[in-house]
């Protein structure tokens, strides 16, 4: 019984915390984000407006749920739940604290490269079921991106894996006791990085979805809490590649005196923070320049950085 | 893992392998008869793996990576295939095809 | 873990049936989608969860993808539908479905040890078989179809790309 009982707790909290973290997100994003362009954010609604998320969530759900007359109804409706499907599904296989896992999955990592292989029919669905073109070409440059920055994202992940010698996510931290993988895999990491921000599609990656391209690209026809649930779609894509990135190359939940759970909050929040200031701060990358540092940049880094890894460990014996 | 008789594993297997055949004896679009080689692709492979796991061999798994393999290469060209026909036929309809030489 | 194969088979067959019998094209590349997914959750159960992995994310997210990329860009509108249930009509599923009834029952029969030397099966090995051995085996007994598979993948890809090229 108690076994059962652990189990529901950590599906509640592997539910709630990706929820929480989004929405506290959206403040936070909008409050750096100003932070680092000069400006003040959000500071009305409540104490440093922090109750914004509140009045966005309200706003929102008033909305008039429309579907526009030439689009596939249930496809329109569907996309945005797949996104949010995937990266919650993502988020069972994510290790807290040693022990404190929904499944302690032995292809783990796998696991989530599936995941957000899934991930990329809600954008290419999106564009197609808006019945417009501007949303059907943005859908379709989503998701030829984010295709091809997920082959760079297993290939770098495999360095990771040769190192730790499994695929499973908690004895990947584990291995990490001695040394952090980003000092080993540093090529690697960087490669994941720029693979993690392509795969959410966040500056300088976001020519998809920006403003000022392809009206909004896949999700120009998108309103109210379908719109919205694309919005936390995206944050919690950023927690989980946050979290990833601690995991597997930061140590995870490794650290001297705090609790192991907080070194793993610790180090997250880090990387969302590294992820909104990327955001203030690049510029937008032209499509045609995103592909090529992708497939004629990140291909042969990841590549070269697996064979010297596989090199150096079979030298080793 | 499951206990299951390989019987069933097979039996699934036959079942969509002829699925897939209907789907490509049937139907009269490009598209809908080489989705249909993927669904008996995809049944060869769980044949291959029930036969794998029966054993307790990896050699089922391997075959899968490569009927995966062999997969991706034919749809790339089965799609590319299936513009052209579009493009110099004007129509999908297989029917369209049935001579050897420009009319 | 027995109940988890019969609702993933049953969810797969239904949907292959769905991908077969629909009209829309995207509707039946998203059934078709169900399927593939619903496959590898027949592969992990059977212990295969390294190949349960690999159909997600290559057949189930990236071939099937490469499919709705085509379809969307041929822009199959209302006229290729009602083309569509105008050939689906019941009197062209006749033949094809008595011809694959009879393959049906003559693959049960010999699944189910009709045939001859079938009888001496041992029990299944209720093992589940690691990246680990499929890696070693890939790359130990199998490392000609590899390179032969790159080689493949490589004509492919060429092919494809020679194929839509514009002429000039």
């Amino acid at each position: 019984m108690p076994e059962a009982g652990w189990g529901a707790v950590h599906v509640v909290v592997m539910l709630l915390m990706p929820l929480l973290l989004a929405a506290g997100l959206v403040w936070a994003e909008r409050r750096l984000l100003a932070l680092w362009q000069d400006r003040y954010g959000p500071n009305r609604v409540g104490p440093f407006g922090l109750l914004q998320v509140l009045a966005d969530a309200v706003k929102l759900l008033f909305k008039e749920d429309w579907i526009p007359p030439r689009a596939d109804g249930a496809t329109f409706v569907a996309a945005p739940a797949i996104i949010v499907t995937c990266v919650l599904a993502g988020f069972a296989v994510i290790p807290l604290a040693p022990g404190f896992v929904v499944i302690d999955l032995n292809v783990g990592l796998l696991f989530l490269l599936a995941t957000s292989s899934l991930a990329v029919y809600s954008v290419a669905l999106a564009g197609w079921s808006s019945g417009s073109k501007y949303s059907l070409l943005g859908g379709l440059r989503a998701a030829a991106q984010m295709l091809g920055y997920e082959v760079f994202m297993g290939i770098s992940l495999m360095g990771v894996v040769m190192m730790a010698g499994s695929f499973n996510i908690s004895r990947i931290v584990e291995a990490q006791q001695g040394l952090w993988y980003v000092g080993p895999q540093f090529v690697g990491f960087l490669v994941f990085f720029v693979a993690g921000l392509a795969e959410t599609r966040r500056l300088p990656f976001d020519l998809p979805e920006a403003d000022s391209e392809l009206v909004a690209g896949y999700h120009t026809e998108y309103s109210g809490m379908k719109f919205g649930l694309f919005f936390i779609g995206e944050y919690m894509g950023i927690t989980l590649m946050s979290s990833l990135i601690t995991l597997l190359y930061f140590g995870g939940w490794l650290g001297p005196w705090l609790p192991p759970v907080l070194w793993f909050f610790i180090k997250t929040f880090i990387f969302i923070g590294l992820f909104i200031l990327i955001r203030a701060s690049l510029p937008r990358v032209r499509y045609d320049q995103l592909m090529g540092l992708g497939w004629k940049i990140m291909l042969p880094l990841g590549l070269v950085n697996l064979m010297v890894t596989a090199a150096v460990l079979l030298a080793k014996g | 893992m499951a206990d299951v008789p390989m019987e069933y594993g097979l039996i699934l297997a036959a079942i969509l392998f002829l699925l897939g055949l209907t789907g490509v004896l049937v139907r009269r679009n490009i598209i809908f008869i080489l989705a249909s080689i993927e669904i008996m692709l995809s049944a060869a492979g769980l044949a291959f793996v029930v036969a794998g796991a029966h054993w307790g061999m990896a050699d089922g798994q391997v075959m899968v990576i490569f009927i995966l393999a062999v997969a991706a290469a034919e749809v790339s060209v089965g799609l590319a295939l299936a513009l052209r026909f579009r493009r110099l036929f004007g129509t999908l309809d297989i029917d369209a095809a049935d001579r050897l030489r420009d009319r | 873990m027995n109940v988890a194969f019969y609702i993933a088979g049953g969810v797969a067959v239904v949907s292959t049936f769905m991908v077969i019998t629909r009209a829309h094209a995207i509707h039946a590349l998203l059934y078709l989608v169900v399927s593939f997914l619903s496959l590898a959750l027949v592969f992990y159960v059977l212990g295969a969860p390294f190949v349960a992995a690999l159909q997600v994310i290559i057949y189930a997210g990236a071939i099937m993808v490469l499919f709705l990329f085509a379809v969307m860009l041929l822009n199959l509108g209302r006229e290729a539908r009602a083309q569509e249930r105008e050939w689906l009509r019941l009197r062209a599923w006749i033949g094809p479905s008595i011809l694959a009834a009879v393959l049906l029952a003559e693959l049960v029969y010999l699944a189910a040890g009709g045939g001859a030397g079938a009888a001496g099966l041992p029990a299944p090995a209720s093992i589940i078989v690691g990246p680990k051995e499929v890696g070693a085996s890939l790359f130990g007994t199998y490392l000609l179809g590899v390179e032969l598979a790159s080689i493949l993948l490589l004509a492919g890809l060429v092919g494809a790309h020679r194929l839509t090229r514009e002429e000039e």
